[in-house]
């Protein structure tokens, strides 16, 4: 096992290639850390996704744009796909799995990919359906994987409108269905009229929903440890 | 000057021109047919994107059912990327309104940037059909409302026809390579509206929505994308109008500097703000949510929103992107009517 100041220096490594899209220093920091038997698990929260933590307060200050973003987002990828396969999936109370996609007549994915990215990160299964996903589509998918969880994503208002009927339909079907929806045009008054459970108004926005989840996760996850120890 | 006295199109083009009106016009440069429109004539909106004829009828229906003062063509936003040679999506199999998308990108990776222009892009896809269209209109009802075009900004057609993550983290790590091609873009714009002035459109608007300060940074809209704004409208001598929506405060200042005519912004715009930064001389419009308050707000919200945006300060009383289609006709008529009945 690696020494406190060695793993903190790692931690900082991996959380700094994502600030600065390093996608170098993030495949570096993420060998180091298997090297040193750090925790894997430890590697990607405390290392990558407070990287990204930082990169979306910048985003939001507006010293990050989705340029930026893109790319810190390129660097956290490469650090995850090496340390994922080493993650012992835990058991957090929660089922975790998720489907998600851009609706029809919409073909804009970067905010649909973020957030995405953020349940890579958490271990859920994803289920990406892409962009342009025909409505009904969303619906067959959420039977098939019974997922508990369904993201629609729209970049237009000319598009956002066909979400609500995604909505009523997968709520009758399944009332207990989480759904969250994001895009430029959807706000909280949309949300709420239309019966989602969630909603992200940008990329930023949709990341920091997105990292409050993976950080109540990530706490349930550290009582768990707490209580087992 | 009395409502009788001056037409709908003189007062779009005085108010171009810099001169004196009774009241703020309500009109826009982008899509604005609304499913009554389309009722009156039965035609399916998935079709009327490619046929002369039903596009100009319902292009002039919004005038013709509510008074909206101007007609604007076309209502999607592939006509450019189609000239280049992408193929589009008019979801024909759905009754439901849903605009054209881009089925496939010419470019989607960084080494196929090398592209060639077609040299006959006002031949290419639909933009004969656009100049039929335009003049269609114009004899229609072209005396009385002025009858507008539309192009993408360069950035945003780059959008359509690039892979668009790589397009932006590009505009971050190579601008030069990037600059290259939205000069390309710059150039096929300008043919195509060129065009669509011989054709008789009274104004153009430039919409460049991609450029955003949502997702680029004051700092590459000045450095990347002013210059070819710049170039087109230094290159297309008419009326003319930048678009953009999203946070534009704080680039509003470039949106000016740019040599449109006039600037139109969102509902994201604080309008208050960004008089101070430019001045009481440039003409600036906007900027109504065209769906959460035309489409779904109450006719009391629709009133409301178009007297703030006229105590703001825009002048003319013209929506954040095109109108939803959907929209109430007694929402409509609300907001004509609040416009018509204002005086400064």
């Amino acid at each position: 096992m690696a020494t406190e100041e060695k793993t903190k220096e790692i931690l900082d490594k991996l959380k700094n290639a994502v600030i600065q899209y390093d996608e170098d220093t993030a495949k570096e920091g993420a060998e180091e850390a298997l090297k040193e038997e750090l925790n894997p698990n430890d590697a990607i929260f405390n290392g990558l996704v407070s990287g990204m933590e930082e990169v979306g307060r910048l985003f939001e200050a507006q010293e990050y744009f989705v340029p930026e973003l893109l790319m810190c987002a390129d660097a956290l990828y490469v650090g995850l796909d090496i340390l994922k396969p080493h993650v012992n999936q835990l058991d957090l109370g929660v089922k975790g799995s998720v489907v998600i996609g851009t609706v029809e007549g919409d073909v804009h994915d970067i905010g649909k990919n973020i957030v995405k990215m953020m349940f890579d990160v958490a271990g859920f299964e994803v289920y990406d359906l892409g962009k342009d996903v025909p409505l009904d589509k969303f619906i067959e998918e959420q039977i098939k994987t019974d997922s508990d969880l369904v993201c629609l994503s729209a970049m237009m208002t000319t598009t956002m409108v066909g979400m609500k009927k995604v909505i009523d339909d997968l709520k009758a079907k399944n009332p207990d269905i989480k759904i969250m929806i994001g895009g430029a045009p959807v706000s909280q008054d949309i949300a709420e009229k239309w019966g989602a459970d969630g909603y992200a108004g940008d990329a930023n926005n949709a990341l920091k929903d997105a990292i409050n989840m993976i950080s109540s996760l990530k706490k349930m996850k550290e009582d768990a440890e707490r209580k087992n120890s | 000057m009395t409502e009788n006295t001056m037409t709908s199109r003189e007062r779009v083009l005085k108010l171009f021109a810099g001169e004196k009106i009774d009241r703020p016009p309500c009109f826009s440069g982008m899509g604005n047919v609304t499913a009554e429109g389309l009722k009156k004539f039965d035609y399916k909106f998935a079709a009327v994107h490619s046929d002369a004829k039903m596009m100009a009828d319902s292009a002039a229906s919004s005038y013709k059912l509510y008074g909206f003062e101007c007609a604007v063509v076309p209502f999607d936003l592939c006509v450019e990327a189609e000239a280049l040679g992408c193929e589009i999506n008019v979801y024909s199999h759905l009754e439901d309104i849903l605009y054209p998308t881009i089925k496939t990108k010419l470019i989607n990776s960084e080494d196929e940037m090398d592209i060639q222009l077609p040299s006959d892009i006002a031949s290419r896809g639909r933009v004969p059909m656009m100049k039929e269209v335009i003049r269609l209109l114009k004899e229609d009802i072209g005396n009385d409302v002025a009858i507008g075009a539309h192009v993408l900004g360069p950035f945003t057609l780059a959008g359509q026809i690039m892979e668009l993550n790589t397009l932006l983290k590009l505009s971050f790590k190579k601008q030069e390579k990037v600059g290259k091609l939205l000069d390309m873009m710059a150039d096929a714009l300008i043919t195509i509206a060129k065009e669509y002035v011989d054709a008789g459109a009274d104004y153009i608007t430039v919409r460049e929505m991609g450029a955003t300060s949502d997702v680029l940074s004051p700092r590459v809209f000045q450095n990347l994308i002013l210059p070819y704004l710049k170039k087109i409208f230094t290159e297309v001598k008419t009326n003319s109008v930048i678009h953009i929506c999203g946070k534009t405060n704080d680039i509003a200042g470039f949106m000016v500097e740019s040599g449109a005519t006039a600037i139109s912004v969102d509902q994201k715009n604080d309008v208050v703000e960004a008089r101070k930064k430019i001045g009481d001389e440039p003409l600036l419009f906007g900027n109504y949510d065209p769906y959460n308050i035309l489409v779904s707000g109450t006719q009391e919200q629709v009133r409301e929103t178009m007297k703030q945006c006229m105590d703001n300060g825009v002048d003319a009383v013209w929506p954040g992107c095109d109108i939803w289609p959907t929209v109430p006709p007694e929402n409509f008529n609300a907001m004509m009517d609040e416009v018509k009945k204002y005086r400064r």
